[in-house]
């Protein structure tokens, strides 16, 4: 620790789940960029020069253990985990099959809670570790016909500030960064650019967020400038939800 | 106004503690930092830091509750950098005492310093920054305007109106893309984390943090001033009207 190295990311082994969707993308080309040794974990592959695919779905237990005990043998250990590997689609709560509501949980928690516990494994033993996982407004504000997405994303609260306390001793950090609506395919495959429009209208700084907002949060929570934070959520949300 | 002109920051407190390491954090980044504090000796070793790293300073000795002094010091700083981007409000004191036995000189003190002097700080700068419309601002609350703590109800109701302060300083000024967010630290390894204390009295209180902190260690200035010059920066743009909470783990809501 101490004052930020000019490169604290250099050679520190990276691994970005959803890392092939923007927001992911985004963040696995910075620290790319930073020279950290990027991994991405997808469904899709990912077009990032520099950085290895794993393809894996997050649900799946064989296949997650499998990705990351090849990352972490091959590269000598986890450094980061970043999680943001998702699914929303929105649908009336009493129109919600409940293998919509399983497909959403599955994905969005239990896929991270595969993933935080496969990147710990390594992140235990050698007393180093710093994941990001990403949450959403939506779990404090709730949405309409978003009953199951929102559980999903507040229950990513809990996991983190449990797995930052139970982890913090070891020099491992946890924290989640609750995006609200930013510019991706993701929000633009359900919502009209009228709609879209519209959400602006909610954030006092008058646009929505962009991939760079989110990618900055989370190369802050990976870096040592944010050492003495750990189970904090950081909303990135322009200002439209205080709390 | 050129674009390599330097960001011209105000830091409050910054004799001691945070507030000092974050003016040279922020000196070290190239910023004109204008430090003020109560404390001659304080702001004498503040700024002699930064001058011997090369970076530009300037001081003065401010009561921050006391209107005309902060409008008169900020008058200075238009005069000599015409501009200020970023004001960090920091001064803070705090006087312990159990409810029942606390004065009114106790509650008051908390709450000219730390709410009455932000006010002011915030309204001189702001009309400013509207003019110019840019600018940044972080407040320093606590982790106190989320829980209660015993013997320090002036405290903690100094941090949470600042909280609250900020909310507002937050939706009031975004039309100008003015940023206001606030940061909460945990306990922090500073001068006014002794204040009050006896030695031994502050042994026991350090253990007792330790112990109860999930990352099992007081927190360092220099911790704080990495968040404060993040929210202040370019790389927290659409973050406003928010507390962020450098607190080893010791509150997460």
């Amino acid at each position: 620790m101490g004052m930020a190295r000019a490169n604290e990311h250099q050679g520190r082994v990276a691994v970005v789940t959803g890392g092939s969707g923007a927001i992911g993308a985004a963040i696995a080309e910075r620290l790319n960029k930073s020279g950290a040794l990027v991994h991405v974990l997808d469904l899709q592959p990912s077009s990032l020069p520099g950085a290895d695919f794993h393809r894996a779905d997050v649900r799946n237990e064989p296949d997650v253990d499998r990705a990351f005990d090849a990352i972490g043998k091959s590269a000598g250990g986890i450094d980061y985990l970043v999680c943001c590997a998702g699914i929303f689609r929105r649908v009336p709560f009493l129109d919600l099959l409940l293998e919509d509501w399983q497909k959403t949980l599955e994905i969005n928690l239990t896929g991270y809670f595969l993933c935080c516990r496969a990147a710990l494994r390594f992140m235990r033993p050698q007393k180093f570790g710093r994941i990001v996982l990403f949450s959403s407004m939506l779990a404090r504000t709730g949405g309409v016909n978003s009953g199951h997405y929102a559980a999903s994303k507040g229950g990513i609260l809990g996991l983190a500030r449990s797995l930052a306390v139970e982890s913090a001793a070891e020099n491992i950090r946890v924290n989640t960064i609750s995006p609200t609506i930013t510019d991706t395919p993701m929000p633009r495959a359900v919502l009209s650019d009228e709609e879209i429009e519209s959400r602006k209208t909610g954030i006092p700084l008058g646009r929505i967020g962009r991939v760079d907002d989110m990618a900055e949060a989370c190369m802050f929570l990976l870096s040592d400038d944010s050492s003495y934070l750990l189970g904090q959520d950081l909303r990135v949300n322009g200002g439209s939800t205080l709390w | 106004m050129v674009a390599s002109d330097p960001r011209v920051t105000v830091v409050t407190g910054g004799g001691s503690g945070i507030g000092h390491a974050t003016a040279v954090r922020l000196a070290r980044r190239s910023d004109a930092v204008c430090v003020c504090d109560l404390s001659e000796a304080g702001l004498s070793e503040t700024a002699a830091l930064i001058q011997s790293e090369g970076g530009t300073v300037l001081t003065g000795i401010v009561d921050v509750r006391d209107q005309s002094q902060v409008r008169a010091w900020i008058a200075e700083i238009l005069q000599r950098f015409g501009k200020i981007d970023c004001l960090f409000s920091n001064a803070g004191v705090n006087a312990r005492s159990s409810v029942a036995d606390m004065t009114v000189a106790q509650w008051s003190l908390l709450i000219d310093t730390h709410v009455t002097g932000t006010f002011n700080f915030c309204q001189a700068v702001l009309r400013r920054m509207v003019e110019r419309r840019a600018g940044s601002i972080v407040i320093t609350s606590s982790d106190f305007a989320i829980v209660g703590v015993p013997n320090a109800a002036n405290y903690c109701a100094a941090k949470t109106a600042l909280y609250s302060l900020t909310k507002s300083l937050a939706l009031e000024f975004s039309p100008y893309g003015i940023r206001v967010n606030a940061i909460g630290p945990g306990p922090i390894d500073t001068p006014l984390l002794r204040a009050g204390r006896t030695p031994e009295g502050y042994a026991n209180a350090r253990a007792a943090f330790e112990a109860r902190l999930p990352i099992k260690r007081l927190g360092r200035p220099e911790e704080v001033a990495a968040v404060v010059d993040f929210l202040l920066s370019d790389r927290a743009t659409f973050i406003t009207g928010q507390l962020v909470q450098p607190n080893g783990g010791q509150v997460m809501w």
